[in-house]
């Protein structure tokens, strides 16, 4: 019999002992890397949580190979490979998009700083807005 | 009055000159977009009052600091004008004299709304440039129902209006598009007054021709979201 057919009418996902056992540790490892990033403040807790899920998920698929077979089906893909890898660039992608808000939030934060901060400084030249400042008074200005 | 200037050291003192000669007893403010040359200096020196931004944050985000300036102390007018010497000073006064006789919120300097003042010797825009804009006009005169010529001029004027929907929100990045369509539908009346604009006297144009493309996408993405932004009826910061 064709071995490819074969493997293609048997759908479980056997992995070796050896395999779940160094996949697990990949997992563990992972997760202690995010808890030493928060540890050592480089890692902020709130941009944690997705991380040390992930690691989770990881370990689980470690622990329970038949977890991917069950999504598989409940996507009604045959192929458990196209499965993890479609659930995987989804994750990936959502996570992109997730990172571009959090940027353009931070851009717009620091816009703002960064006016606050100009115009602070332009106070300073500027007495008040109310007094007259080298003979101006504002063609624009206050006494309209 | 302000003048967002980014790199501008050259041309910046011709600018406020320019100014002060023309709109006496104006209050000049020079915003300084995180400039690395000299430009906060020079300003200060011919005179101006300076902002600086600690760092590069883009026109948008400039002007905003203008507009945020003139509210918090109290302004009632304000006119910009690029810091790199194209905009004559004296074109602007035209445009504070609609603001002031109150024919409009927001007047645009356009460079191509008279066609025998534009096309002189003056003015003369690259190729690229010209379906740029042209591709502009056409999707911010659809967009708003109104006719529009010169999208991205940034010689502009307006009153209190104007400054508190710009100080509200303004794009960071180069938002001249964008800015008007808001303006048209939160009800403001904007108004276009053609104007000579002079070539560049120093430093480069900020388009090359990739960013240009690239702008001109973003401008066209950013005017198709804004035509399904809910209106503020009343103008910008409610009816005051």
């Amino acid at each position: 019999m064709n071995p490819i057919l074969a493997a293609a009418a048997e759908p479980t996902v056997s992995l070796s002992t050896q395999t779940r056992v160094i996949a697990a540790l990949i997992a563990i490892g992972f997760m202690v890397f995010i808890l030493d990033l928060i540890r050592r403040g480089r890692l902020q807790e709130r941009y944690s949580v997705i991380w040390f899920l992930a690691g989770l998920a990881l370990l689980a698929g470690a622990a329970f190979p038949g977890l991917l077979e069950v999504l598989a089906s409940a996507l009604g893909v045959r192929d458990t490979n196209v499965a993890l890898f479609t659930l995987l660039i989804l994750f990936l992608l959502a996570l992109a998009v997730n990172f571009s808000v959090i940027i353009s939030g931070q851009a717009k934060q620091i816009t703002r700083l960064a006016q606050e901060n100009a115009i602070a400084k332009a106070d300073r030249e500027f007495p008040g807005g109310s007094g007259k400042s080298g003979g101006e008074s504002g063609d624009d200005g206050a006494a309209e | 009055m302000f003048i967002p200037a980014f790199d501008e050291e050259e041309s910046i003192t011709a600018v406020i000159e320019g100014v002060r000669e023309n709109i006496p007893g104006a209050t000049v403010l020079v915003v300084d977009d995180g400039s690395d040359d000299g430009t906060a200096r020079t300003a200060r020196g011919a005179g101006a009052i300076v902002a600086p931004l600690p760092v590069n944050q883009g026109l948008g985000a400039a002007l905003q600091t203008g507009y945020l300036f003139g509210l918090k102390h109290g302004f009632e007018r304000f006119a910009h004008l690029d810091g790199d010497g194209q905009h004559p000073p004296a074109e602007v006064v035209r445009l504070l004299a609609e603001v002031e006789a109150d024919r409009a919120d927001l007047v645009i300097g356009s460079r191509y709304r008279d066609p025998d003042l534009a096309e002189a010797e003056d003015y003369r825009p690259s190729r690229a440039r010209r379906i740029g804009t042209d591709l502009f006009r056409y999707a911010l005169s659809f967009a708003t129902r109104q006719r529009f010529t010169d999208t991205t001029s940034g010689m502009r004027a307006g009153n209190r209006r104007a400054m508190e929907l710009f100080g509200e929100y303004y794009s960071p990045d180069f938002a001249e598009v964008e800015s008007l369509q808001r303006a048209v539908r939160a009800g403001l009346r904007v108004e276009e007054v053609p104007v000579r604009m002079l070539p560049r006297e120093q430093g480069e144009s900020f388009l090359s021709p990739v960013k240009s493309a690239f702008f001109i996408f973003k401008s066209l993405i950013v005017i198709l979201v804004g035509m399904f932004r809910p209106r503020h009826p009343n103008g910008a910061g409610g009816d005051r």
